[in-house]
């Protein structure tokens, strides 16, 4: 399976100039986007591509380039109250490889069963999957003019970026602008905020931190919670020990002297709590010790429970035990 | 048979590499036997010419073959042979030693035989405690010795001495009996050094102890646990799920008086506690227990006043006293006293008004102290802990237990059957 950020597939995107985004939007309208819609977006994306990956991806469903990941269409659903666009929702559609239009009668019946379920929710926009915009997501934006005059474009970029710090989600609007002396439809980009509500919340939350072997029992939340605080603790040690080792081949004369460098270090230094209070050493020495009492307790049930095994095992096989209840009763 | 100097001759020049040693371990064997005892009397000069340290095999052999004649060990030069033993325990060489076990076991055997013989009990300890080092194939081993030497130390009211034994867990024990001995002994021991918290341990596990059939020492081992747990947490618990079936069923039966004291101690009654124990004196005279059972009558006092922590915040010294049926005001004050300086309460004693004001445990756990005392706790629970889980996968490999679990299903298989075996194996 290929990167996403392959050179083909960046090379098979040629940047259409009467798409391109690199306007901003000036429409006033503010968009709010839930996270739920994120990872639904990215879900489908994930499922697509193992889907194809399993299967033997010979074909892809966009027609793209082989190779390429699979690019996933959908509609995107919420509300719109004077000039602030909520977006809540969203769900999968059908898209026609070969003519590269949706399936309308898919979209029709699937907008009818969510009316049902949200009344006040119908078609904002729609979303797909990809680095970039591409031609021919304006044909499928026009398509979608008739369920809504202004829809929105919401692109998942699903390239893992782990130096980018922000969401690789971007809002588009069709704007008409006057190029070449020709009106055109083009996509401009448009911020956008998150907005979510406490239940939203803790349940994204779950459903992004769950391992996919154990199903998040309590065990394994809190084995991955500490492996996390862990691995943290770790880089930071590595990372003093580096500052350490610089200041020490500073001290030593290894290394000409930097008095920026030696400025930052000392503020960062200064930066640090007071650890040497009497306060802090009796609070910090009563959280550790109920720390290590906890584990002394979990270490002793380990060891109690092992112990009981032992002595049923021992008990069964040379003890005559004096009553028998029946002849497996002893046993269990 | 060779000639006894020949004998020595092979001693002397073959002791110096395992491979010799190993040769000369068979020469031994093969003039081991009653031959040699015959000519105990006559052994004693070569026994001269050897060094215990670097010819120990040898000197094994032959001092085996002198105490297990039978000979009255007096002949052989008076006191001094107990010198000689002595010496050689102190300076034998382990591995070679190592090499003929039960000699060296008899050894000892006959070393405490004749020093009680002698009643000087005392001179048996050093050398024993040496040879209960040298012996044990590892700190964690039970050798007859243990018993000898703890014995000894009894009998020698040199409780101090057995202490540095009875420190080490036991984790292989050969022979039942050893370990019967070792715990009463033991048990005797702290409960001589008034420890009494050990002292419960090693006499739970005589009690405890698996046996087919009642033995005295378990019942002699039982009396005392009554006792030991009445001073020490006011109450006898009732015998855990591991006790043997005949445990069980029979050591109440032997032990019917101590049972009733326990009974009477429950009540918490000082002077109907006091007629008992005087009506039964002899019996318990007869058990060599009623030092013991004087001390449970005066640890009355300390659970009573416990109990009375547990209702009040502050009390007087004339209600504590007469709550706890002492005579004077001045008697309690005593009796708190000395339990705050043993730390079995936490309490101050405000002299002016008389009153005594019960605190809760001042360890708020935030000393570094109590971080080491934790975490070796922590490291001691982990090693255990790896202990059991290896002792309990042999048990279940054990054919004795997998015949009778395989008998009672009657030989199908279900899917329940294979979650018992140990998860190496998946």
């Amino acid at each position: 399976m290929s990167a996403p950020s392959d050179p083909a597939a960046s090379a098979g995107q040629a940047p259409a100039p009467s798409s391109a985004s690199a306007a901003s939007s000036s429409s006033g309208l503010t968009f709010k986007l839930h996270p739920l819609v994120i990872v639904n977006v990215s879900d489908h994306y994930t499922r697509v591509k193992a889907q194809a990956a399993c299967s033997g991806d010979g074909s892809s469903s966009s027609g793209a380039a082989p190779g390429q990941p699979p690019r996933v269409f959908g509609c995107v659903i919420g509300v719109q109250r004077g000039r602030t666009v909520e977006i809540f929702n969203s769900f999968e559609l059908v898209l026609d490889p070969i003519s590269g239009t949706l399936d309308r009668a898919f979209l029709e019946k699937k907008q009818e069963l969510y009316k049902k379920v949200f009344p006040d929710f119908y078609v904002l926009g729609w979303y797909s999957t990809g680095s970039d915009v591409q031609e021919t997501d304006m044909q499928i934006h026009k398509a979608l003019m008739d369920v809504n005059e202004s829809p929105v474009y919401l692109l998942l970029n699903p390239a893992i970026n782990l130096s980018q710090k922000d969401l690789p989600v971007t809002i588009y609007e069709s704007e008409l602008h006057v190029i070449d002396g020709s009106p055109q439809l083009i996509f401009v980009r448009s911020n956008y905020t998150i907005e979510t509500v406490e239940a939203e919340r803790i349940s994204v939350d779950h459903v992004a931190h769950l391992k996919p072997s154990d199903g998040g029992s309590a065990a394994t939340q809190l084995a991955a919670h500490l492996t996390g605080i862990h691995s943290a603790i770790k880089m930071l040690n590595s990372r003093v020990r580096v500052i350490h080792q610089y200041l020490v081949a500073m001290q030593k004369g290894d290394i000409p002297l930097d008095n920026s460098l030696l400025r930052q270090v000392s503020s960062l230094v200064r930066r640090l709590p007071a650890m040497e209070s009497q306060k802090f050493q009796d609070d910090f020495l009563m959280e550790y010790n109920d720390t290590l009492l906890m584990t002394y307790l979990a270490m002793f049930t380990n060891c109690s429970s092992t112990m009981n095994e032992l002595v049923e095992k021992i008990n069964t096989s040379y003890e005559r035990p004096a009553t028998r209840r029946g002849g497996r009763g002893v046993f269990m | 048979m060779e000639s006894l100097e020949a004998l020595v001759a092979h001693i002397q020049g073959l002791s110096g590499s395992p491979e010799e040693r190993a040769h000369l371990h068979g020469l031994l064997k093969q003039a081991d036997g009653d031959s040699l005892r015959a000519h105990a009397a006559a052994l004693v000069p070569f026994l001269a010419q050897l060094s215990p340290a670097a010819h120990s095999l040898g000197y094994l052999y032959l001092l085996e073959a002198c105490v297990t004649s039978g000979a009255n060990l007096s002949e052989f030069g008076g006191g001094d042979f107990l010198v000689t033993v002595a010496d050689f325990l102190t300076s034998c060489s382990t591995d070679q030693i190592r090499l003929a076990p039960d000699k060296f076991l008899n050894v000892c055997r006959v070393l405490k035989d004749q020093v009680m013989q002698l009643n000087t009990p005392i001179r048996g300890i050093a050398p024993l405690r040496v040879a209960v080092r040298k012996i044990q194939a590892s700190p964690e081993q039970l050798t007859p010795v243990h018993a000898d030497y703890l014995l000894l130390c009894l009998l020698a009211k040199q409780y101090k001495a057995g202490l540095s034994v009875l420190e080490d867990d036991i984790f292989e024990v050969d022979q039942p009996k050893d370990l019967f001995l070792y715990c009463y002994y033991g048990g005797m021991i702290y409960i001589g050094l008034k420890k009494f918290a050990k002292a419960l341990e090693l006499l739970h596990n005589a009690v405890t102890a698996p046996m087919s059939s009642l033995n005295a020492i378990a019942v002699e081992a039982y009396k005392k646990y009554i006792l030991v747990s009445l001073i020490q947490n006011g109450q006898v618990p009732s015998f855990p799920k591991y006790t043997s079936a005949t445990a069980q069923r029979n050591l109440k039966n032997h032990a019917q008086i101590y049972v009733e004291l326990s009974t009477c101690y429950g009540n918490g009654r000082y002077t109907e506690l006091e007629t008992f124990i005087e009506s039964n004196a002899a019996s318990f005279q007869s058990d060599n227990n009623l030092g013991l059972v004087k001390q449970v009558l005066s640890s009355m006092y300390k659970r009573n006043i416990q109990r009375l922590t547990q209702t009040y915040l502050t009390l007087s010294l004339e209600d504590i006293a007469r709550s706890v049926q002492l005579d004077t005001p001045r008697d309690a004050e005593m009796h708190v006293l000395r339990m705050i300086e043993d730390g079995e309460i936490h309490a101050t004693i405000n002299q002016k008004d008389g009153m005594v004001s019960f605190h809760e445990d001042p360890e708020q756990y935030k000393s570094v102290e109590m971080v080491d005392h934790i975490d070796s706790s922590i490291q001691r629970l982990t090693a255990l802990s790896k202990k059991l889980a290896s002792i309990d996968e042999n048990m279940a490999c054990d054919p004795a237990y997998l015949l009778k679990t395989g008998r009672d299903r009657g030989g199908r298989f279900d899917y329940d059957d294979f979650d018992n075996a140990p998860h190496k194996y998946f």
